[in-house]
């Protein structure tokens, strides 16, 4: 049951992130109350998805003393969480985000039977009036760290270890796959998927598994805990991450952070919440967006692959390129996006294919 | 003047409330001496022990130490004499070293200790490894840890409980060279058995107690066994009162060539064991503790099932039940009263109506899967009126109950089963005289209605006074059937210690 | 000088109603400190942990949601513990009879018959008694622990659980996420309280307390298990057959676990998804315990585990309290709690040794 996105709304959340971010914040008045509910699956510790997700809550206290944050972290998915959701409601919370997808179908009813709140429910598909799913456009990030992987790999061997196969990660990887061609056509990429989102033992076993082939730059997808950048600077190889910089868990070989900034987007929100302006919309954060960002560049990048870099970047912010511009072949060598395509958003996000270099097969 | 004794013990007396464990004692021990203390189960050893190592003070009498008075409170007081025991029962902890355990006691660093564990077992033949985890080792190999514990302190005097009990005889041989050389370094032991052959084997002297007396001291290899049997058991059995004799019925408990292999390596085999219990008679088992009595009633009670091929072996009620388990050899008429009252014979934790529906439950005390409280009540009630039994009633818990007490009820619940064939172990022990009688009384009223009752005891003359017939059980074989109006207690002494009679 | 604990000759009436009292306070003494320590309302934290699910109905009906499976599990794992057989994998027996559950409905998603309902219980019973059966099976034939075992098959269910929903019962409209279709009405139980999530599920938890009530109180058989448990010997002195013992406890382990796991997908999870194991299995045992192994305890125990878990939940979210201190909370209710159960069955006494004499 996909939703397609709405363009529009899309368009109206970032312009008002960009402009929150823009103006010196006139309008905050020292009466504004809000209360605001984090819920998320792991604990958020100083790293990490759910780190990540309470920095861009944090953000909202610039509103003003009145602004109360509660966060709720590592509750399981299921029936627990539904009952906390609700608990938070009954406690006068009235704007909730949640920190995942699990989440979905207990935050949905909550919705519903409870029209004055909003709620924020992080990599969904499904929308109501007050019920708005969000995501992050990793993929612009990721391709540029493709780029500079395939500078820096003297096997050609890329390994990604992955947690869920879910269209938003396997978009991250193709991505990834594709950014490194575009340096180094031969490269090759290989996935872990290790079935979990917090799982640190499997994570080490699956990276050490993939240096064991020969990997040399490691991209850690979707993992709470320096679990994987650990095991890649132990063992001399290259390796980035999503969410939150972890350079310092890998001092000499932290390749980058694909990194996420959620403040605007929340702040967005919670600003129309306060007007009385939600309105339920999926929203995919982007660059442009200022939510996706790329940062602790490894200073061992070559120039010249730095230099493409940057062109790249500015190509992706000002909208004139995207990283699933065909001609594409899938696994198998068959077309999937003919020659000066662009993939549209429904399509990348409902990705369930890897583009040609990615040696493992999809779980089906 | 000759230098005082070791050790010596004067008019030393210990009672148990109304139990008089120990009365005017008198022991002396020299160096260089292994001195046996001889006697039944129950005659005292034990606790003369634990007056010796400090586990108990004397109620009256005096301990001497090389000529000088002591108090002995507690075990570390008689270890700081000089005095080392080795118990029955081991206490170490399996999850530690050799070393690790002995470090526990024994002051010194793990390197000097275990250096020194080598150098003893070198000189005395207790070779073990000092880094072996007990939980590894052999009883036997556990038995020479707690021996080398006692040595390091160096002790004057070891005092040994049964040590034989726990071993394999080639195990025996062993121990008996350590106990000898020790003995060449003018240690003194205490060799607490009663095992005949043994102490005629190793002891320069034995002082033999019987209901908490010393009843003898000589030297054991100028004496024979039968005749250190019969100082042990006690000259005074009353002469037996023999059953009238009557007509017996049908063989209704039959043995026929029952083997047993011991399945623990401290467990007696049993070999070629063939007896017959016919209806209206009580053939009794004699034998010291430990021949495989255990065994024996585990066999025939069903405790301990044998393969299908060798369900001849034993028979009951004409049918070969030897692979039968307990319930379907019950359902045939068998009835059995085992040695171990308390989570055995009962349930220490469940009242005595609940502890009568263990066994009776056949006797309508269960309707259609439901426990029919009012008749398991009525039912142990008439347990307890039936055979004295001392109790707050079918709600006492059997747990609270003495131990005569709760034999009394067990005996009465099987009794009251109408049992065709009864097996008896230990009818009477630690039974107070009265009921002592009284349940014999009932054994050979039973007899007389034609039941088959098979009686395991130690106690020769309860088995002299009730048995029409005695086996005696040796080593695991059965002696063959003696008539007890024609045998003497000589005869059976004779035969307990694997003898023939002449 | 020194203290030592002597066992009582019957159990201390005053001790087991003070027990639980004394337990509450102390950790409340306790609590306030580690309250003041993390800087979070004390006044708060306690109402929400300890009052709020008795007096909130919506917490109330939480309460009594969560009840249901914690109940119905712990009393089939008592019946096995009473007879020493220790069926520590409840979870395990819970995800495959959810799994075994759930196969209708991921078969026929838009099922409407009846007949799906009862036929889903029976199947996920069936699925639990058929894990349960596997460790009875290696434990009579080959001596395997029990308690090993079960715990293997544990981890074994919820790696079948993980291949499923990965793989062949995924949503197929669920964007590669791991977990089965929504179920249809006729798969959901029917809602007990309306308004609330509480389903027929704590009827069905009730009677199998009654059930347990009578089985171990007034049945032969279940006599024969208590002796098994209490006096292996004396249970082979009269004939009681330790198989039995072990095939009976693990089945009905396993009955009582695979229905709770089928009552989660048929209920408040309304899919199969992963987190149907969310460690109901294991607070079974607890809760077992707590009640004293009795039926009657068991249905309070259960209520009051679930009533902490819940009053755990509210504090996380009325008074801020990190989720670690509310697993301190709990524990150290617990853990007063069993240690003043010691005094039910035991008296502190201060020992005097006798004055040394040693010459």
């Amino acid at each position: 049951m996909q939703k397609p996105l709405d363009r529009r709304s899309f368009l109206k959340s970032s312009l008002a992130a960009g402009t929150a971010l823009a103006l010196p914040l006139p309008a905050f008045a020292a009466e504004d109350t809000l209360n605001v509910a984090l819920i998320v699956p792991s604990p958020a510790a100083d790293v990490g998805w759910s780190h990540t997700l309470l920095a861009g809550a944090k953000a909202l206290e610039e509103f003003g003393p009145g602004v109360k944050i509660t966060l709720l972290e590592n509750i399981a998915e299921g029936p627990d969480a539904d009952r906390i959701m609700n608990k938070t409601v009954a406690d006068g919370n009235t704007f909730i985000i949640l920190g995942s997808f699990g989440y979905m179908n207990g935050g949905l009813k909550l919705a519903k039977a409870h029209p004055e709140i909003a709620v924020l429910h992080a990599s969904g598909y499904q929308v109501a009036p007050n019920f708005s799913p969000f995501g992050a456009r990793y993929y612009q990030g990721t391709y540029l760290m493709g780029m500079a992987a395939a500078a820096l790999s003297k096997t050609k061997k890329l390994g990604c270890v992955g947690a869920f196969a879910i269209p938003e990660l396997i978009t991250s990887i193709n991505a990834w796959t594709l950014g490194a061609q575009a340096v180094d056509p031969s490269i090759d990429v290989s996935v872990v998927w290790v079935n979990s989102w917090f799982d640190p033992a499997s994570e080490q076993e699956a990276a050490k598994a993939l240096l064991a082939q020969g990997v040399d730059v490691i991209f850690s997808n979707a993992q709470d805990t320096p679990s994987v950048i650990t095991v890649a600077e132990e063992a001399g190889a290259y390796v980035f991450n999503l969410n939150s910089s972890m350079k310092a868990y890998a001092p000499k070989k932290y390749l980058g952070v694909v990194g996420t900034d959620w403040s605007p987007y929340f702040k967005a929100n919670a600003r129309a919440h306060l007007d009385g302006t939600f309105a339920g919309a999926a929203a995919w954060l982007s660059m442009a967006d200022k939510v996706v960002y790329v940062a602790d560049l490894n200073p061992d990048i070559p120039a010249d692959v730095a230099a493409r870099m940057a062109e790249v970047q500015a190509a992706t912010l000002a909208g004139t390129l995207s990283p699933f511009t065909g001609p594409i072949s899938g696994q198998d060598g068959t077309e999937k996006v003919a020659a000066g395509v662009t993939l549209g958003d429904d399509m990348i996000l409902s990705m369930d294919w890897h583009v040609q270099g990615v040696t493992t097969p999809l779980p089906k | 003047m000759a230098a005082p004794p070791l050790l010596s013990l004067e008019g030393i007396s210990k009672s148990y409330g109304a139990v008089r464990a120990n009365r005017g004692i008198d022991l002396t021990v020299d160096p260089g001496q292994v001195h046996a203390i001889l006697g039944e189960n129950g005659a005292g050893k034990s606790t003369l022990m634990k007056l010796i190592y400090g586990v108990e003070t004397p109620d009256e009498g005096r301990i001497l130490w090389k000529g000088r008075p002591v108090t002995l409170a507690n075990p570390a007081d008689a270890r700081a004499l000089g005095i080392g025991m080795v118990f029955q029962h081991f206490s170490l902890f399996e999850t530690l070293s050799v070393v690790q355990n002995i470090a526990l006691i024994v002051p010194g660093s793990r390197a000097t200790l275990a250096g020194r564990i080598r150098d003893l077992g070198r000189e005395f033949g207790l070779e073990i490894d000092p880094d072996a985890m007990v939980h590894d080792l052999s009883v036997g190999e556990r038995q020479r840890v707690e021996i080398i514990r006692c040595l390091l302190r160096a002790p004057d005097l070891l005092i040994l409980d049964e040590p034989t009990s726990v071993l394999p005889p080639q195990g025996v041989e062993r121990l008996f060279a350590t106990l000898r050389a020790l003995r060449t370094k003018g240690m003194a032991i205490l060799f607490i058995s009663h095992k005949l052959e043994e102490i005629r084997a190793l002891c320069d002297v034995a002082t033999i107690l019987r209901a908490g007396e010393v009843t003898g001291r000589l030297v054991p290899r100028d004496h024979s066994a039968a005749d250190l049997a019969t100082r042990m058991i006690g000259r005074n059995i009353p002469p037996p009162a023999h059953p009238v004799a009557h007509d017996l019925g049908e063989v209704r408990l039959e043995l026929a060539g029952l083997d047993h292999a011991a399945e623990d390596p401290f467990g007696v085999s049993l070999s070629g064991l063939s007896l017959a219990v016919r209806g209206g008679e009580i053939v009794g088992i004699a034998g010291i503790s430990g021949n495989g009595q255990k065994e024996l009633a585990a066999l025939v009670s069903g405790e301990i099932a044998q393969p299908a091929l060798r369900r001849d072996t034993v028979r009951l009620m004409g049918q070969p039940v030897g692979d039968t388990g307990v319930a379907g050899r019950r359902r045939l008429g068998l009835a059995f009263v085992p040695e171990d009252r308390l989570g055995r014979g009962a349930v220490p934790e469940m009242s005595l109506a609940d502890n009568a529906l263990l066994t009776a439950h056949g006797q309508g005390l269960v309707r259609r899967g439901f426990i029919a409280r009012a008749a398991e009540r009525a039912f142990s009630a008439r347990v307890i009126a039936g055979f004295d039994v001392r109790s707050r009633g079918p709600e006492a818990e059997a747990g609270s109950l003495s131990g005569g007490n709760l034999q009394k009820f067990i005996m009465g619940r099987e009794i009251l089963l109408s049992p065709k064939v009864l097996l008896v172990a230990q009818p009477t022990w630690g039974v107070d005289v009265g009921a002592a009688s009284d349940i014999r009384q009932r054994l050979v009223a039973m007899r007389n209605d034609g039941v088959a009752i098979l009686v395991i005891s130690e106690e020769l003359e309860e088995l002299f006074e009730i048995c029409d017939r005695l086996h005696v059980l040796h080593k695991g074989r059965l002696s063959p059937s003696l008539p007890t109006r024609t045998t003497t207690t000589e005869d059976v002494g004779t035969w307990m210690i694997g003898g023939r009679a002449a | 000088m020194r203290l030592a604990l002597i066992r009582r000759d019957t159990a201390a009436r005053g001790a087991m109603i003070a027990a639980p009292a004394v337990a509450l306070v102390l950790t409340i003494l306790c609590s306030l400190v580690l309250f003041a320590v993390l800087g979070k309302p004390a006044g708060t934290a306690l109402y929400a942990l300890l009052l709020e699910p008795f007096l909130s109905w919506y917490s109330f009906s939480e309460v009594l949601l969560k009840m249901a499976p914690l109940c119905l599990i712990a009393q089939g794992l008592a019946i096995g513990f009473r007879a020493n057989v220790f069926n520590i994998g409840a979870e395990g027996q819970l995800v495959i009879g959810a799994i075994a559950a759930s196969a209708l409905p991921v078969w026929y998603p838009d099922g409407t018959s009846a007949l799906m309902l009862p036929a889903m219980l029976l199947l996920g019973g069936l699925g639990g008694m058929a894990w349960g059966a596997i460790a009875a099976g290696f434990r009579t034939r080959f001596n395997a622990n029990e308690i090993l075992v079960t715990l293997m098959l544990a981890l074994i269910a919820a790696q079948v659980l993980n291949y499923l929903l990965l793989g062949p019962w995924k949503d197929p409209a669920g964007f590669n996420f791991p977990q089965s279709v929504l179920f249809p009405d006729a798969a959901l139980l029917p809602i007990l309280l309306p308004g609330t999530r509480v389903n027929v599920s704590l009827l069905l938890a009730l009677a199998a307390s009654g059930l347990a009530w009578v089985v171990m109180r007034h049945r032969f058989s279940g006599y024969q298990l208590l002796v098994g448990g209490m006096a292996p010997r004396a249970a082979a002195y009269a004939g009681f057959s330790e198989r039995r013992a072990i095939w009976i406890s693990l089945l009905v382990g396993g009955l009582a676990a695979g229905l709770a796991g089928a009552a989660e997908v048929a209920g408040p999870l309304g899919q199969l998804q992963r987190s149907v194991s969310t460690g109901y299995g294991y607070s079974a045992i607890i809760v077992a315990y707590l009640g004293g192994l009795n039926p009657l305890g068991i249905v309070l125990s259960s209520f009051l585990v679930s009533a902490l878990f819940i009053g755990g939940d509210n504090a996380m979210v009325s008074a801020g309290l990190p989720v670690a201190a509310v697993w301190v909370f709990q524990s150290l209710l617990l853990v007063f709690y069993l240690g003043g159960l010691a005094f039910l069955r035991y008296r502190l006494v201060v020992m005097h040794r006798p004055a040394q004499s040693v010459p």
